[in-house]
Order: C-alpha cells, then sequence, then structure tokens
C-alpha cells in the first residue's frame, strides 16, 4: 500500500424515535419496572411486536405481564465489551424466555463468568433504580442468575395498561468510530496545496481537468493518475456562485451569510469549487468576475483536514480569491457551464 | 438453447483484490470492478442500459457515499441509474427485473464496500432492531453465536463441524487469486483457538474485507454477442424472515432459504457447484441443509465468504463466482445464495444453466 494518512472520525448524532402504540406501553411499563408481552396468534409475545411475526396480524392490546424471572435457551459470550454495550465487564448475551412468555427476548447476562452459563439456567432481570429507568430496553441492566429459581409471581397475569402512555419517545444515539484513510490522489492533492500549487488531472479523452482529490474523469470513467497531473494556474473566472444563510445546527460555526464560488480557471477546463473570495462582500460577488488565489505563507498552511472527502477544498493553505480589478467578462459566457 | 426474449444471462464477471485495508475510495474500487468487467466482456459504458450498485453509507462512515460513487460510471450524458442498500446481489436482482422489461438489453451491478473504515463489532448494531437491539449493542458475532450454539443443542452440529467448515473453505480458496485468507489449517489447530463469542472462534467469524464486484448482465440473444457460454438464470427468488432471531419458529433451519430455493427451482435438477454466502462457518450447515443439497454438490469451491467478506459485496461475488462456473469452467447448472440481516434474516437464491 502507498503511503497514506489515517484520518480517525466519530460519527455521533441523536436520534428521537417516536414509539407507536405498542412500544410505547412497553416502554412505559418497563420504565415502571414491569416488563409485558402481547397475547398475539395465541401466544404470548415477549417483547412485544406491533404484529403477529407469523401472520401479520395486528397484535392488540392483550397485554401480559412477563417476568421478571425467565429461562436461558440460548447464550454467548462477551469477553471484552465495546463502548456500546451495556456493561463494562465481561458478560453473556442471551435468549431467555421471560415466564409467562412463549417467544424469547435477547438481553445480558451479568454472569460473572462464562462456566455460569448454561441452556435451562434461571435468571432475573435487574432492573436500574426505578427513578434513573427512562423506559428504553437498557432499564433493565442486565438480567442476573436467579437466586431462587421458583416462577415468577406475577407472570401470565393481565397487565392494564394505562389511557394514556407516559412515554411516547425514545432517544438513542448512533456512536460510532471510524478510521479513514487518504488515497493517492488525495495525498498528492494535500502536498501539492503545502507547496502553494494548484494541481489537477487532464483527463486523456475529454481533455477536462479535474480539481481536487478524485482520481477518476467521472465524465468518462476513467483512471487518472500521477501521470495526468498538470499544475493549473491560481487565476480564474467566477462561473456561478452562492449565498448561504447560516443555521444553527450542531457544529455550525458561520454566524453570517457566506458565499461558495466556482471558478473556471485561465487556460484551463477546469472548475474549483465551493471557494471564498475574499475582500468583497457576498452582495458583491457577480459571474464573470476575474480572482487571483491567496495562499497562505508559507509555514502557515495546514492541510492536516484534507481527506477523501475534501473535493477540491483547500483546507487551511488556500485563504481564498480576491478580485483582481480587471474588467468582468461577459455572465452569460458562463450560463451554459456545468462543471 | 434458442433464448426468448426473457431469457437473461449472466455474461461478465470481474472483483478488485480483496484488501484487509485498501487507501482506494469506494469509488476508486467501483472504478476499478467495472472497467476490468466491460474489458472482459469487451463492452464500453454507452452499451450499458442500466446500471445498479448495493453499498452501504455506515461502511464508510460517509453520507450519501453511493452518490459519490456514482462518479465511476461516466455520467455524460445522463444513465439510467439505481442503488440498494444491500448487498450487491440484491442490485443484480434489480437488474434482472430490469432487464425484463424488455427495452434494453445490457445491464451492469456492482456491489462495493471499504468495509476496514470501522470496527463490525461495533458497526453493525446500527444494522438491528432499534428498539429492543441497538441499545443493547447487540452486536453480529454475538446473534450469529446465539445462533450456532441453538445449532449445537438441537444436536446438528458441533463446533468440530464448524471448524471443518473453516478448514475446507480455507483450502479451496487456495486455488482463488481473490481469496484473502486461505491455507492448510487441521481441525484440531483451528479448536484450540480462543472464543471470540462462545462457541465462535475468530476463525468461524468473517474477514473483514475492501472490496468491488461487478456482473454483467444481458437479455435474449445478445448474450451471445458478449459471452460464448452465457450463464443463464432459470431462477431467482427472494425470501425474509423476522428481524429479531428469537421471533423467528426455529433458527436452526433457515425457512426462508428453503423457499426462495423451492422458488428458484433448486430441486428441479442436480446443482453441480453452489456459492453460499454463510458469513460465519456454521451458516453453510444451515444453508446446505435447508437448500436440500447432498454430497453430490461442491460446495464453495472458491472458499466462499469466509475466505474474503466485503459486507455489500460478497453476496454478489457468489452469483460471480457461480456464474463463472457456467462461464468459464463448462458446469451446466449452478447455484448462488446471498444472505442479509442477523442470523440469516434474507436470503437470495439464483440458478444459473449453461447451454447443454
Amino acid at each position: 500500500m502507498a503511503e497514506t494518512k489515517e484520518f480517525p472520525f466519530n460519527l455521533t448524532f441523536p436520534f428521537s424515535r417516536t414509539l407507536g402504540a405498542t412500544l410505547s406501553t412497553f416502554c412505559s411499563a418497563l420504565a415502571q419496572g414491569q416488563i409485558i408481552g402481547v397475547r398475539a396468534g395465541g401466544r404470548v409475545i415477549a417483547p412485544p411486536l406491533e404484529y403477529d411475526p407469523d401472520t401479520g396480524a395486528a397484535s392488540g392490546t392483550d397485554w401480559v405481564k412477563v417476568g421478571p424471572k425467565g429461562t436461558v435457551s440460548s447464550w454467548t459470550w462477551v469477553p471484552k465489551p465495546t463502548n456500546l454495550h451495556p456493561l463494562d465487564r465481561p458478560f453473556a448475551f442471551a435468549f431467555i424466555t421471560l415466564d409467562g412468555a412463549d417467544t424469547a427476548m435477547i438481553h445480558a447476562v451479568d454472569a460473572g463468568s462464562e462456566s455460569a452459563m448454561s441452556v435451562g439456567m434461571r435468571v432475573e432481570a435487574e432492573f436500574k433504580p426505578l427513578a434513573d429507568c427512562v423506559g428504553r430496553i437498557d432499564d433493565i441492566i442486565a438480567f442476573t442468575p436467579a437466586t431462587d429459581p421458583s416462577p415468577s409471581v406475577d407472570a401470565g397475569q393481565p397487565f392494564v395498561a394505562p389511557d394514556e402512555n407516559d412515554i411516547t419517545e425514545m432517544d438513542a444515539y448512533c456512536d460510532l468510530t471510524y478510521v479513514d484513510n487518504a488515497s493517492p490522489t488525495t495525498m498528492m492533492w494535500a502536498a501539492a496545496l503545502m507547496a502553494g500549487r494548484l494541481i489537477g488531472q487532464k483527463c486523456p479523452q475529454c481533455a477536462r481537468t479535474v480539481i481536487g482529490p478524485r482520481g477518476m474523469c467521472s465524465v468518462c470513467a476513467i483512471e487518472l493518475d500521477e501521470s495526468h497531473v498538470i499544475e493549473v494556474p491560481g487565476k480564474g473566472v467566477v462561473s456561478n456562485f452562492t449565498v448561504v444563510t447560516p443555521t444553527p445546527y450542531p457544529g455550525q460555526t458561520e454566524t453570517e451569510p457566506f458565499a461558495r464560488c466556482s471558478i473556471l480557471l485561465d487556460d484551463a477546463d477546469a472548475v474549483i469549487a465551493q471557494q471564498e473570495i475574499l475582500d468583497v462582500g457576498v452582495n458583491d460577488i457577480r459571474v464573470g468576475m476575474h480572482v487571483e488565489i491567496v495562499w497562505a505563507p508559507e509555514g502557515q498552511r495546514n492541510v492536516d483536514d484534507i481527506d477523501n472527502r475534501s473535493r477540491g477544498s483547500g483546507g487551511d493553505a488556500i485563504l481564498g480569491w480576491r478580485p483582481t480589478g480587471e474588467p468582468d467578462e461577459p455572465a452569460d459566457r458562463y450560463l451554459e457551464r456545468m462543471m | 438453447m434458442a433464448p426468448t426474449e426473457n431469457d437473461i444471462a449472466i455474461v461478465g464477471f470481474a472483483q478488485t483484490a480483496p484488501d484487509r485495508r485498501t487507501n482506494l475510495t469506494e469509488s476508486d474500487l467501483v472504478l476499478r470492478s467495472i472497467k476490468k468487467v466491460m474489458a472482459d466482456v469487451g463492452i464500453d459504458k454507452s452499451e450499458i442500459g442500466f446500471t445498479v450498485s448495493g453499498s452501504c453509507d455506515y461502511l464508510s462512515g460517509q453520507g450519501f457515499s453511493f452518490v459519490q460513487n456514482t462518479d465511476a460510471y461516466g455520467m455524460v450524458p445522463a444513465i439510467n441509474e439505481s442503488h440498494v442498500e444491500m448487498d450487491g446481489a440484491w442490485a443484480m436482482y434489480e437488474a434482472y427485473v430490469r432487464l425484463l422489461q424488455g427495452d434494453i438489453d445490457v445491464a451492469i451491478a456492482i456491489g462495493v464496500g471499504k468495509n476496514s473504515n470501522a470496527d463490525p463489532e461495533t458497526l453493525f448494531t446500527m444494522e438491528f432492531d432499534p428498539y429492543y437491539l441497538t441499545p443493547l449493542g447487540a452486536d453480529t458475532w454475538s446473534l450469529a453465536a446465539l445462533q450456532a450454539r441453538a445449532l449445537i443443542d438441537a444436536g446438528k452440529a458441533t463446533e468440530r463441524d464448524f471448524a471443518e467448515v473453516v478448514a475446507r473453505n480455507r483450502a479451496a480458496a487456495k486455488s482463488n487469486p481473490y481469496a484473502q485468507v486461505s491455507g492448510d489449517f487441521s481441525v484440531d489447530e483451528l479448536l484450540a483457538a480462543d472464543y471470540v463469542r462462545n462457541p465462535l472462534r475468530k476463525a468461524d467469524l468473517p474477514p473483514t474485507t475492501d472490496q468491488a464486484a461487478a456482473v454483467i448482465l444481458a437479455r435474449g440473444k445478445r448474450a451471445y454477442d458478449l459471452c460464448e457460454r452465457p450463464a443463464w438464470i432459470t431462477g431467482i427468488d427472494h425470501r425474509i424472515e423476522a428481524h429479531l432471531p428469537t421471533m423467528r419458529p426455529d433458527i436452526t433451519t433457515s425457512v426462508s432459504t428453503r423457499l426462495a430455493g423451492q422458488g428458484a427451482g433448486v430441486g428441479s435438477g442436480p446443482i453441480e457447484v453452489a456459492e453460499l454466502h454463510a458469513p460465519f462457518s456454521f451458516q453453510e450447515l444451515i444453508l446446505r441443509e435447508s437448500l436440500g443439497l447432498d454430497a453430490s454438490t461442491e460446495v464453495n469451491p472458491s472458499g466462499g465468504a469466509l475466505a474474503a467478506h466485503a459486507v455489500m459485496v460478497a453476496g454478489l461475488i457468489r452469483v460471480g463466482e457461480a456464474a463463472d462456473q457456467i462461464i468459464k469452467n463448462g458446469r451446466n447448472r449452478t447455484l448462488a445464495h446471498a444472505t442479509s440481516g442477523p442470523c440469516l434474516q434474507q436470503n437470495f437464491v439464483c440458478v444459473l444453466e449453461g447451454d447443454r
């Protein structure tokens, strides 16, 4: 593998899921320390589903108390839990058929050691303190080996749901770690930026020049490599632009409207997109305007953020483009230009 | 055979080298697989009537990654294009259905997955039931292990049987230039390893792979222009079971595979070679039984999904390998299988036949 550079990043984003009638009943009961199932198709499904998985018929509202004890029907051992697992010490995942239920639920068993696990073992739900329960499946911290294997007291009894459920939504988080690595084209682009050179890859078939890390001509579907690299001038004409009005969202640092411009480079069939224009307000940017690149001074260029998704971004190496003051080109010359 | 307009064949298959860690992007991988299969078949993009890919944003960690991947198609002038958030085998299924409409003759289906960017132990928790499974970090390895123990507990297989599947696939993979994991391993040696998820060891788990693959399909007589011995698709079916494994009547068998096999007409003649998409060793045993395959069928001469397993690609590779058995190896009737979801939730079966 050629020289590359790794880019670790986290994908973290919140979901707030609406629960619907069946799950909100289950989650509301769970927040009270009660596990329930639903009678459907002549059996008790727990945890409850909106539809009988065999027939697709609606499950209805014939709720049944199940557990808190149950019997393990299959298990596996997680010797090194991840950050997503419910316990930070080795534990089991198991199929657990709760007392009063005809189907199994999947949950963790905090058994201490692998040798404590067996098919047929009796386990019991261990809830968080009720004050901490939010109505989510992990309100049950884990199941633990039952000290008293006798049947659960209330299991199989009807559960009377309140007219309105307390809990109708569930917060959930996606939290994933990635490590991407820079493609050969990305490495080339970043090195050129550091040297204050603007490069593109010229397609041998259509003669268009692709700016920024791509490694292919997306018109001809041809692979482009180092042999196709050409230096392109740091001068050009604004061929299109948009003014973005920032809306607040997590991570947004812009507060004022800003412009992102496409620049058709002089003497090259090449557009560099998503560029910032310096020295003039967003209302004074015009299609047809001549601009030239402004590099960050050597020693202050930073391309650490240039990854495979940068697509022509200059990182901190390109400060922006400033108007040269030459007379504008006619704007309609750029009307038909796509790339 | 004189094909009718509704006969559709696979006429070419190509894959990129399976890497544990590539520094290419998914778009780069797509381009390389497409260029290779087009060169093999001898066509250029102007002859493709429909392009469809299978990939998943979560793999690379980039929203709408499949849009960037279309750079590799050369979409000027505009093309007829589609995408499935499924293994490329399902992209191939869509291409097949698209060809049945009768207005185009050639289609290409692609699968791509850069799997090495994320940890498979955490990543695929996002694939599962968001209410009952994802909040527990219930991972794909654990769910597979729960199915494996159920199989053992039912008396249908032993850990030694699992290891034998591994040993056979890895040995077969030695003659597959596109295998990432291959070699001679003794069953005892495999059984001596620690559990990753009891009763599964690392060798029972799928490898992590970065890869792309592509197949070209052609309709009716056009198939003979592109291929001397087309692999005709004579049966194809896809069946799904309940997502939660515990809601299925019996996870030691695969009802959806059995039904898909029946739908594809597996039993109407002998199957010489079956390429089964079993990400976990023991699942090959379940699939063999559910498809009714006996010792006369050679299973996974490529080494199967244990030899390389790029999620979103490994199923399409089964289709390509089964097709190549007809196109290049002179076999008459082969089977390809692809799976998706926890514990073999979804299963796709395709029967391919050559001219006799």
